[in-house]
């Protein structure tokens, strides 16, 4: 298929990653000449310098053939006219990054009238997931497919854990869990039986929801059952403004910590039961006349990967419940898992998900990337037709990177073995590492002509 | 300071005055009484005048803030003192002073007489001294901006000085047509206020003067006993109703007509708090006077709530004699003459709006006793409210309490007691009328000296024009180029 990304940022680069894993004809547009040499060089794809709202522009690259047009310049304005032009020249579907709080009530206008098919914006996307990530009993990372009957969740080994040194066809797991994945000092491990757990290995389990609270209960694993009713916010930008705005009406008592002034009015103008305080987020003094101690969680989202670890690390050891660090750079990731942060959320990865969510469609119900966007965890519907179905999962080649988690069949949860075969009718959640992906679009049919935009 | 421009604005509106005077000429004409010739005289000498000073050539059309208070304030002072010429001509009030006092009462919508007998006066008169009120509730000078579109650039300045309440903003693009939304909504409140007390049986003539002293929340009768003299339940009503519908603000109802919808008119924060108001004081008054001044609560609830209702409104129309009420009754109702109804209303005082700031501006601070470091937004309707308007209104009401407390520091050296001297001040400069004690519901402010009544019609327009309008214009670096 042939898709152009307007915008090479952070977002863009990691979407032309992604997209070029599935084998897509990527176009790239960029203003900076800088960017589009850095992508000659390390993609295979074709980058442009120029401007993307400049229709010439878009005629040269040939948009009206296109199948997709992906704007994620800096600007929204530019983002949306780039998205206008496209579709009136011929470009078959196209997204917009639009990030602006002003125009977030606007999406249904911009869909409808201006015919611009899908809108994403980022802050807007982390606060959902960090409210999800608030909610959840777990400390840590979970994600729930399939209604909620699949649990996929991250579990930190203790040094004094009783699963140490074991081989994992040692440990009697329970019959409805499976050890996806293990990180090791930044590796990825995909297990088998013969692999042994070492410590500060991070086990990514997923299984019958149940199943996988009880295991991460024996293994060590905090679970709050308490509803969360107070959070602290280092940090005053639009992901912190959309995140109170969520807390407020849910009746969560929000204290943001902000450094401009200017931006604190801003704040105090458009939330209202959020106290906003004028100052130092990761200033101890104020951490502690505000009690962080007291705080159900603890959420860092200031500008800045360090300070926002950093500070997280003090609100923990100060005694505050859940502990939440805004990321944008993927590969501090591995580091966060050992000194001890809760959470990690990168924007980047959550946007790029987004658009994948888009792009593929159809018979991919949901999509979370993990381990710094080089795992994937799908809830996938099989065609009837697929290479899947109706065969022994041994028969079919797959990969060790990729991994039938469960498959949802009238409600009950199975966690497969090579014997298992899958019907049309199915769930599957799948596990993969990310160079696999278009293995399972291959597998289970989902590409091409189905109701996804590819 | 632009003095052309300000007197050509004037001419405008003393020709506008000058019309308004012959609907009191009809009348006269009609009841065929001797007062066509004071009227006939009095409409040609302001027509004359206004004539003079709206032939001035202007150099240039532009009207800044500075002009903006000088129209605003002399156009008051002179409309008040062309307004005033009925009264002398036809011999009503032989006093220059009084026959000021009477118009500038009327013009502010004050509603306090110098008239001991109005029963004996003559309906045109009577009819003069309302329409007073009916143009200076909505504005003289607003009137004029209807009428007139083309004074000059800058007429927003005239109308934000005019209209009441801190912020003021246009309806429409142009000012002319905010004007006019302004006066037609007026007008239709008028006339369906008259019609509604005519179909209760009231005299044709009595509706009409009773419905432009309460849409005006003036307070003008034509009764000694004001509206007490009926003693008619349903006049009562009505009357209560249309000066609390006058005391909400009029975007209110152009947005609510605009709209077609009520929502927004409901959920308005300042309405919120007036209504909430209004029923808390009926309440504690009711149990308050119930069993000691009247004998059954229908009766208490009666009374108490059009007291409230005209207190609150700054109509100041009285049903019963509050003085014989007890003191916690009689204080509460002096408390609610600082209150005032909704801004952009056509009611006096300090406004609802500005009280529920400086409360929530108190509360801010006492908050911050408690989180030094916290940045809050005080917010109305969803809004927040800008810092330098917020200020405005802190100092506007400490502005208010000063001059209230000067005024009435020098009442005290004008023969009146303290009761007297307090609630004719705080009456006068909250456009009410009626205080407690020797200026009390049943009696005039006939018996008080010239120095006092002069004081009391300036603290009326200083109100009206809330203070900052008339009194920019004492400091000499508004008259410096």
């Amino acid at each position: 298929m042939k898709v152009i990304v307007v915008g090479a940022g952070k977002v863009g680069t990691q979407l032309v990653e992604s997209l070029l894993n599935e084998k897509h004809d990527v176009t790239v547009i960029d203003n900076s000449q800088e960017v589009i040499n850095n992508l000659n060089d390390n993609f295979d794809v074709l980058a442009i310098k120029g401007n993307g709202v400049s229709s010439s522009l878009l005629r040269d690259v040939e948009c009206s053939a296109a199948d997709l047009l992906i704007a994620v310049t800096d600007s929204d304005e530019a983002n949306i006219v780039s998205c206008i032009s496209a579709k009136k020249m011929g470009t078959k579907c196209v997204i917009a990054r639009v990030r602006s709080p002003e125009y977030v009530n606007e999406s249904e206008f911009m869909r409808k009238t201006l015919g611009i098919n899908y809108i994403i914006n980022p802050e807007l996307s982390t606060a959902h997931h960090i409210m999800r990530l608030l909610f959840n009993e777990h400390v840590s990372y979970t994600e729930d497919f399939a209604k909620g009957r699949v649990r996929i969740t991250e579990i930190q080994v203790s040094p004094t854990s009783n699963l140490l040194h074991k081989q994992i066809k040692d440990l009697n797991l329970p019959k409805a869990i499976i050890i996806t994945a293990i990180t090791r000092g930044g590796e990825v491990i995909i297990p088998n039986g013969f692999t042994t757990i070492d410590p500060l290995d991070t086990l990514y389990v997923m299984g019958e929801r149940n199943s996988v609270d009880t295991f991460a209960q024996t293994v060590g694993s905090k679970i709050i059952r308490d509803r969360i009713k107070n959070v602290f916010i280092t940090g005053g930008g639009r992901t912190a403004l959309y995140l109170a705005r969520e807390l407020e009406h849910l009746g969560v008592n929000v204290k943001i910590a902000e450094q401009d002034y200017e931006r604190c009015r801003l704040l105090a103008e458009r939330l209202d039961n959020t106290l906003v305080l004028h100052g130092d987020g990761t200033d101890i003094n104020l951490l502690k006349a505000e009690k962080v101690e007291e705080m159900d969680a603890f959420v860092a989202l200031t500008g800045f990967d360090e300070e926002n670890m950093l500070v997280a690390l003090l609100a923990k050891q100060l005694g505050a419940g859940k502990v939440i660090a805004k990321i944008s750079r993927s590969s501090y990731t591995s580091l966060l898992e050992t000194i001890g942060i809760d959470n990690a959320v990168i924007p980047k990865l959550i946007t790029a998900r987004d658009i994948l969510r888009i792009i593929r469609g159809g018979r991919i119900v949901s999509l979370s990337l993990l381990i710094g966007g080089r795992a994937e965890v799908l809830e996938v519907l099989p065609q009837p037709d697929s290479p899947i179905v109706n065969k022994q999962l041994k028969d079919l080649g797959i990969p060790e990177g990729l991994i039938i988690g469960a498959i949802l069949r009238d409600g009950q949860v199975i966690i497969p073995k090579g014997d298992a075969i899958v019907k049309s009718t199915d769930r599957v959640i799948v596990f993969t590492l990310e160079n696999h992906m278009d293995k399972v679009t291959k597998l289970f049919g989902v590409r091409g002509g189905q109701k996804g935009i590819l | 300071m632009n003095l052309l421009v300000v007197v050509k604005v004037l001419g405008m509106l003393l020709l506008c005055e000058a019309v308004a005077m012959l609907p009191s000429l009809v009348v006269a004409l009609i009841y065929g009484e001797n007062t066509v010739w004071a009227f006939m005289i009095s409409v040609l000498i302001t027509a004359s005048l206004g004539l003079l000073f709206f032939k001035v050539k202007v150099k240039e059309n532009v009207i800044r803030y500075k002009e903006g208070f000088a129209i605003v304030t002399f156009g008051w002072l002179l409309a008040s003192l062309m307004g005033s010429l009925p009264f002398l001509f036809t011999g009503a009030l032989p006093s220059v002073v009084d026959a000021l006092f009477e118009t500038i009462s009327g013009f502010t919508t004050t509603g306090s007489t110098v008239i001991q007998d109005l029963e004996v006066l003559p309906k045109s008169l009577l009819f003069w001294r309302s329409v007073t009120h009916w143009l200076g509730g909505m504005g003289i000078l607003v009137l004029a901006l209807a009428i007139q579109p083309a004074l000059g650039v800058g007429t927003f300045q005239i109308l934000k000085a005019e209209s009441p309440g801190p912020i003021s903003s246009k309806l429409t693009p142009r000012v002319s047509g905010t004007a006019k939304i302004l006066y037609r909504t007026y007008l239709v409140i008028t006339v369906v206020h008259i019609i509604l007390l005519a179909v209760g049986g009231m005299p044709i003539f009595d509706s009409i003067i009773h419905a432009f002293g309460s849409v005006s929340t003036g307070g003008f009768s034509l009764k000694n006993a004001s509206l007490g003299a009926y003693n008619n339940v349903y006049f009562e009503i009505v009357i209560l109703i249309f000066m609390i519908l006058s005391g909400i603000n009029f975007s209110l109802y152009y947005f609510a007509f605009k709209n077609k919808n009520l929502r927004d008119f409901f959920h308005d924060t300042e309405l919120k708090v007036y209504l909430f108001i209004i029923a808390l004081y009926t309440i504690i008054i009711t149990i308050n006077i119930n069993g000691h001044v009247y004998h059954s609560l229908a009766e208490s609830i009666r009374y108490a709530a059009f007291q409230v209702g005209s207190v609150i409104t700054t109509t100041g129309y009285v049903t019963a004699n509050f003085d014989l009420w007890p003191d916690l009754s009689k204080a509460l109702i002096v408390t609610l003459m600082f209150v005032g109804a909704c801004a952009g209303s056509t009611s006096g005082s300090i406004k609802v709006i500005r009280i529920h700031l400086v409360f929530k501006y108190i509360q801010r601070e006492i908050n911050r006793l408690v989180h030094p470091r916290a940045v809050k937004a005080i917010k109305i309707n969803n809004v927040a409210v800008q810092e330098n308007i917020l200020t405005n209104v802190v100092s506007f009401f400490m502005l208010y309490i000063l001059i209230f407390s000067f005024a009435a520091l020098v009442l005290l050296t004008q023969n009146l007691d303290l009761v007297s001297a307090v609630t004719a001040s705080a009456a006068a400069i909250g456009n009410i009328g009626p205080g407690l004690g020797l200026v009390g519901p049943s009696s005039s402010y006939a018996a008080l000296t010239n120095v006092a009544k002069l004081l009391l019609a300036f603290l009326m327009i200083v109100g009206r024009l809330e203070l900052y309008t008339v009194l920019s214009l004492l400091f000499p670096q508004t008259w410096k180029a």
